[in-house]
């Protein structure tokens, strides 16, 4: 098992980083009155973990007891029958699903599934909980028709359900939403935080750490949790009596955008972009999200750049990554951004070295 | 009713029936340039044949008393003018025609005008004359027996149909050559009360439709192309008929050995003579016609001796004719298919083209030539081949099984039976099986239709170019010519350009006009009622029109070079709203457009392109998004914006997208992959991975956990103490999200041959193949590639601590469902619990793999591994367990199980799996000590020697 499942936390008592986080959940909790929650942050702080911990803490050990299922469901969407299969996580208590999946039929699921899900209330009450939960996972990936229709669910069935909804971003979750959630925000763990992690670790894996290593590491991690930890065990698994001097693999992917971003550095031309848009494709064919492929090329290119160019190209990033989002060709708008950058170096070299 | 002999009926085929027509007209074709000695024969046939066809209507009409002896009496009156003819010689004849001709011109029942004429009359267009029409007066008893006349024409020989085209013009020629026999012979007739005419006026486009080869208006290319591939038929469909000709033929054939230029000067003549002043066009299809016949037999010839050199085999079996509409493909498939002396058969979008109906009608045109010993052979034409989808896939599949079947029946059995009669060996070919025994045309507008994607591969395509202007205009021009019509060839040259060359439009829209009594306006034509067509040009003419800026080509145009470009805009405008599919021009765009070579220092054209390239993504996503259909119209803007900054003169190289398909389908397939995965592995660790984070965070690290550098490639017992930990670590990642390695054959190098390094026939490769996404191209993968060597151990290993494990969790499941209360205590023994989870989610699998080892026995040597498994209680299965990660294999177990034994319980236990547990209980009891069989394939690092059961059971 890795380290990353392994010492993940299991009740909010143990939580290491967001230590005030969980304490105020924990309070919530057992104050009986736990309102609509909205956990939000970047990937790999934690916010899973803490939403599984408050489950525990809600229903106790019976909701760790979780099993898969794979259900289609019928939808009547006017004129025509919907077939919508939606994989879920559920325990007795509580239901886990990712509505986002369905891409477009995403409204449909909000409107019909999980309103007969809260709908429904638990039948066994003798427990504590006269509720039960529906967990959303990337809520900030559902259409803004679909979270219309969730913010109605979230107000009439409050009485038998709770939501927690968890996103990465709340800018792209409606104020409406999250008006009627509790925000609670999850950032990205700080480098010393990231370090008392693996401290923990090295000390239960009885590990011996050469001063300042665990502190390359978290340097390494991008303030991502779960990439530290891996890493770690990386480390581990490559060389074990840790040395300084010992390399950190990079990312696979991450190696690739530096590629990318000399192959932009060295040549500005419409060839250079054509055989830019081959890796692109590469990375995109590879799962990598369009979004951290912009912004993981944007710092790349940054890093090489004279400074007078960095407010304008940092600016032309947002500006196709708003683009990007709003489309659905991701090619498109990264090409772009990489012809746009292209054009502004080109005309500053030769401004500069005629 | 007797049929002719084999001779005449041959001799019918080849001329096609419109001798008919011919009779009237042959006195002055022979004064143009014809031997008369064939027309003289051919003559005299026909009259036979005429007779025949009065003898056969007598036979049905005979209820009617009236009419027969009307039609006795004309009949009488034929015979008359026919013996005068038989008997007399060439001479006799033409004096006949001069006679009628001069009382064309001297009787009363012809005049310019209906009102002059007594009686029922008859429009006739002047076959002499500059296309005057006239009105003939019709004898009401006469026109009876004419009209008789060419219904049992027609009714007789269903197999030599007349052509639809010239019936009617046919007819009233007719008409007055029996009018004018009828005078000649029997002068004293009724006259008639006079009456008003009923004018019923043909389309254009039918009266003036090319009869014959020479008067097509395509490419010629293309025309003598069409030829010759139907020529290529002639020996298997005519067969050994073709001995029969002649020998002038033969000598003909020689002369025609350079058949594309003969023909080509032949056609120039007949065209400058269509544009010569009189009478020329009266006699272009009699001329035409007469070139035919001499054509015909050279033609067959032509591919007869090709034949003979041993070249006959004809590769590609189906002709596919494209292009826009108007260019006159159809007519080009028929005139052809008749030239070569074919009876076609047509099947368009409006019959039924389901595969069953198509495949009879197939078979008719193959077979029916046996059983109507007067027909043609027949070639099936298939028009609008493209336009049914669900139906004229039918139809394709049929022609490719058709062809395919060919194919395969018909290797190299050509060669031999060369030297054969050809008829034998088409009746051969016939009864062995369905395959394509008649030439097929197809015809489509679009090449690029998906349904016709397969046919493209087999068929022998032809393109159709737009004639050129100079061709329909002097067309266009003699028609109107001949309707009296009065037009500037300017403005006919611009009616041709409005309408892209499209004939049936430029002829509809002139007999409107003319109807209305106006003329071409050259300066209001776009004013006037044109119909501009709604062509739906293929994508890839829309691409080249987006990158390439039309030439400014006339000289004239380059006077008002300003207002030039709005009027491409507009085009492009409707080229592109018109073809509508915008995401694949876009794509198309997006594809090609960093391949051209325009001039672009900064890139600023570029990334306005993008730019817009950009807008239309976000148009689409919000059409798609609001179901707002409307917004589609601005997408041809955008396009118009990218011709501006791209187009350029030369002509550019497109390609098809497929790289964001290919994309997006990989995509798809990967997601698939992780997902898939994802449900494998047991849910609380599964539920913390999504596909973003496991791509973006995990992949490379746990490749890197996952093949640690310094593992010996030994036996479990061989490691130190440290590697065991290592080992065991590693193994109990692997089993947790429920990796391992597998043999790939086949698979791997059918997906993954691009990538490097897994080339060679087996090897081993994780199982979910998570490596493959850190496999970009042009780049290595920095993690260690672990060898083959352990990777055999480790599927080895965790093999067996599935097998722990899934043993382990049938106790811990029996235990469990008598003890709810055992979570806190699995709380303590933290790994026991862990692997129990994983254990439950995993039983179902491990069941499978055991079946698919069960199904694999015989394809691999058997293997028997000893194993104890101890499924005891809690104490000693802890201590099964233990000794079994470190790998102490050769401990000696206790009791015996047959591997199928174990099969059978293992799965009746999946099917009661909340069974009682006392009876789990008792089982586990019994499975206490067992024995197990595995099959590893592949798997050497075993002693094998014959065992016996007894010695398991010490």
């Amino acid at each position: 098992m890795l380290w990353v499942d392994k010492y993940r936390p299991k009740s909010l008592d143990k939580v290491i980083i967001h230590e005030d986080t969980a304490q105020n959940l924990k309070k919530l909790v057992t104050e009986q009155d736990c309102p609509h929650l909205l956990f939000y942050g970047p990937s790999g702080s934690g916010k899973k973990a803490l939403i599984v911990a408050v489950l525990r803490e809600m229903f106790g050990p019976s909701a760790e007891k979780v099993k898969v299922e794979n259900k289609g469901w019928k939808v009547d969407a006017g004129t025509r029958t919907i077939e919508i299969e939606l994989t879920t996580l559920s325990s007795t208590h509580h239901v886990e699903l990712n509505p986002s999946d369905a891409g477009f039929q995403d409204r449909y699921i909000v409107q019909e599934i999980i309103k007969e899900m809260a709908r429904n209330r638990p039948i066994d009450t003798k427990g504590k909980r006269g509720f039960k939960v529906l967990v959303l996972n990337e809520v900030d990936k559902l259409s803004k028709e679909a979270q219309h229709s969730l913010r109605r669910t979230m107000e009439k069935y409050s009485s038998s359900c709770r939501l927690i909804l968890c996103c990465n971003s709340s800018s792209k979750v409606t104020e409406a939403v999250r008006s009627r959630c509790l925000n609670v925000r999850i950032n990205a763990p700080k480098n010393e935080e990231i370090v008392k992690v693996l401290e923990f670790i090295g000390k239960k894996e009885s590990l011996q750490l050469p001063p300042g290593f665990t502190a390359r590491v978290a340097a390494k991690s991008n303030r991502s949790l779960r990439r530290a930890i891996l890493l770690f065990e990386t480390c581990r698994v490559q060389q074990y009596p840790f040395t300084n001097s010992q390399v950190i693999p990079p990312m696979d992917w991450e190696e690739y955008v530096l590629e990318i971003a000399s192959d932009i550095m060295k040549e500005q031309s419409p060839k250079r972009l054509f055989q830019v848009r081959g890796k692109l494709y590469e990375l995109l064919v590879n799962c990598i999200p369009p979004e951290i492929i912009l912004k993981r090329l944007l710092s790349e290119l940054l890093k090489k750049l004279d400074a007078e160019l960095k407010h304008e190209v940092s600016h032309w990033a947002a500006y196709y990554e708003h683009r990007m989002r709003l489309g659905q060709k991701a090619i498109f708008h990264l090409e772009a951004f990489v012809a746009k950058f292209m054009s502004i170096y080109k005309a500053f070299l030769i401004a500069t070295f005629g | 009713m007797d049929f002719p002999d084999a001779d005449e009926l041959q001799w019918l085929e080849a001329n096609q029936e419109e001798e008919v027509e011919v009779q009237e007209e042959e006195a002055e074709v022979q004064e143009e340039e014809e031997s008369p000695f064939g027309l003289k024969v051919r003559g005299e046939r026909i009259y036979e044949n005429e007779d025949e066809l009065f003898e056969s209507e007598e036979i049905p009409q005979s209820p009617e008393q009236q009419s027969q002896i009307q039609i006795r009496s004309s009949e009488k009156k034929r015979h008359r003018t026919r013996l005068e003819i038989d008997d007399d010689d060439e001479c006799a004849r033409v004096s006949v025609r001069v006679r009628v001709t001069a009382e064309h011109e001297n009787d009363k029942y012809l005049s310019r005008y209906a009102s002059e004429i007594d009686g029922d009359c008859v429009p006739i267009t002047a076959p002499s004359g500059s296309g005057e029409r006239v009105y003939a007066k019709l004898d009401k008893q006469f026109f009876s027996v004419a009209n008789k006349f060419n219904m049992a024409t027609k009714a007789s020989d269903i197999g030599l149909i007349s052509e639809p085209v010239c019936a009617l013009l046919q007819k009233a020629e007719q008409d007055a050559l029996l009018k004018a026999l009828q005078a000649s012979s029997d002068v004293q007739n009724t006259s008639i009360s006079p009456e008003t005419s009923i004018m019923t006026e043909e389309l254009w486009v039918n009266k003036y439709a090319p009869k014959s080869f020479t008067e097509l208006l395509s490419d010629e290319q293309t025309n003598r192309e069409v030829l010759s591939w139907l020529k290529q038929w002639d020996a298997a469909v005519f067969g050994d008929d073709i001995r029969n000709t002649g020998d002038e033929v033969l000598s003909a054939l020689r002369r025609h050995s350079s058949l594309p230029l003969h023909q080509r000067n032949l056609s120039a003549s007949f065209l400058g003579k269509s544009r010569g002043p009189i009478y020329a066009r009266a006699y272009m299809g009699n001329s035409s016609m007469l070139e035919q016949e001499n054509n015909r037999p050279k033609c067959i010839d032509g591919s007869l001796n090709k034949m003979e050199n041993g070249s006959g085999t004809l590769d590609q079996k189906i002709l596919l004719l494209c292009g826009p509409p108007g260019l006159g493909k159809t007519t080009l498939g028929h005139v052809a298919a008749k030239h070569c002396g074919y009876h076609v058969m047509e099947i368009n979008a409006s019959d039924d083209r389901s595969s069953t109906t198509i495949e009879a009608k197939i078979l008719d045109a193959v077979q029916m030539n046996s059983v109507m010993a007067l027909s043609k052979p027949k070639c099936l034409v298939i028009d609008e081949i493209d336009g049914a989808l669900g139906e004229g896939k039918g139809a394709v599949e049929v022609i490719l099984k058709m062809v395919m079947a060919e194919k395969k029946s018909s290797g190299g059995s050509e060669a031999s039976t060369k030297e054969e009669p050809y008829g034998r060996k088409l009746s051969n070919k016939g009864r062995k099986s369905v395959s394509l025994s008649r030439p097929v045309i197809c015809i489509c507008n679009d090449l690029y239709a998906p349904p016709l994607r397969p046919l493209r591969h087999v068929a022998k395509v032809h393109v159709f170019a737009q004639p050129t202007v100079n061709r329909v205009v002097s067309r266009l021009k003699y028609i109107c010519n001949r309707e009296g019509m009065k037009i500037s060839s300017t403005a006919l040259t611009t009616l041709a350009e409005y309408t892209e060359c499209d004939i049936r439009s430029c002829l509809n829209t002139l007999q409107f006009l003319h109807k209305k009594k106006e003329t071409l306006n050259l300066v209001a034509l776009s004013s006037q009622v044109i119909g501009r067509k709604d062509i739906t040009r293929s994508v890839f003419d829309v691409w080249k029109e987006v990158f390439q800026k039309r030439k400014p080509k006339q000289s004239r145009k380059c006077d008002f070079s300003p207002s030039k470009t709005p009027d491409t805009h507009d085009s492009l405008y409707v080229l592109v709203s018109n073809r509508n599919d915008y995401e694949l021009i876009f794509d198309g765009i997006h594809e090609n457009f960093l391949q051209l070579h325009y001039h672009d220092p900064v890139l600023q054209k570029t990334v306005q392109c993008l730019d817009a390239l950009g807008v239309s993504d976000l148009l689409h996503q919000c059409v798609i998004r609001t179901h707002n259909m409307s917004l589609f119209a601005y997408h041809p803007f955008i396009i118009i914006t990218i011709h501006q900054l791209l187009g350029r003169v030369e002509t550019p190289s497109i390609g098809w997208p497929k790289s964001f398909q290919r994309y997006r389908s990989l995509l798809m397939e990967k997601i698939e992959r992780v997902r898939s995965w994802q449900t494998k592995i047991p849910p609380c660790i599964s539920r913390h991975l999504s596909v973003d984070s496991f791509i973006e965070n995990t992949v490379s690290p746990l490749l890197h956990i996952l093949s640690p550098a310094n593992l010996r490639p030994v036996a479990a017992q061989l490691l130190s103490e440290k590697e065991k930990n290592d080992m065991a670590q590693l193994l109990s990642t692997m089993v947790s999200l429920s990796l391992t390695y597998i043999n790939t054959k086949s698979e791997s190098i059918a997906n993954n041959l691009p990538r490097d390094g897994i080339i060679n026939a087996s090897s081993l490769n994780l199982d979910p193949p998570i490596q493959g996404f850190v496999n970009f191209k042009g780049y290595k993968p920095g993690h260690y590639e672990l060898t083959s060597a352990v990777k055999q151990v480790l599927v080895y290993e965790v093999e067996k601590q599935k097998i722990v494990q899934e043993s382990l969790a049938r106790f811990m499941h029996s235990v469990d469902s008598s003890k709810q209360d055992m979570d806190d205590a699995r709380d303590k023994e933290k790994g026991m619990t862990e692997t129990f989870r994983v254990h439950q989610a995993r039983c179902d699998s491990y069941k499978k793999q055991i079946i698919r080892n069960a199904s694999q026995k015989d394809i691999c040597q058997p293997h028997v591994h000893r194993d104890t498994s101890s499924l005891g209680f809690g104490s000693t299965s802890a201590d099964a367990m233990k000794s079994k990660s470190t790998g102490d294999v050769k401990k000696p177990s206790i009791g015996s199980f047959n591997f199928f034994d174990r099969f059978k319980k293992l799965s009746r236990k999946g099917r009661y799996d909340v069974d009682s547990f006392e009876e789990k209980l008792t089982e586990a009891e019994k499975d206490g000590h067992h024995l197990l069989f595995k099959f590893n394939e592949g798997f050497t690092n075993a002693v094998k020697r014959p065992v016996r059961m007894r010695e398991f059971l010490l």
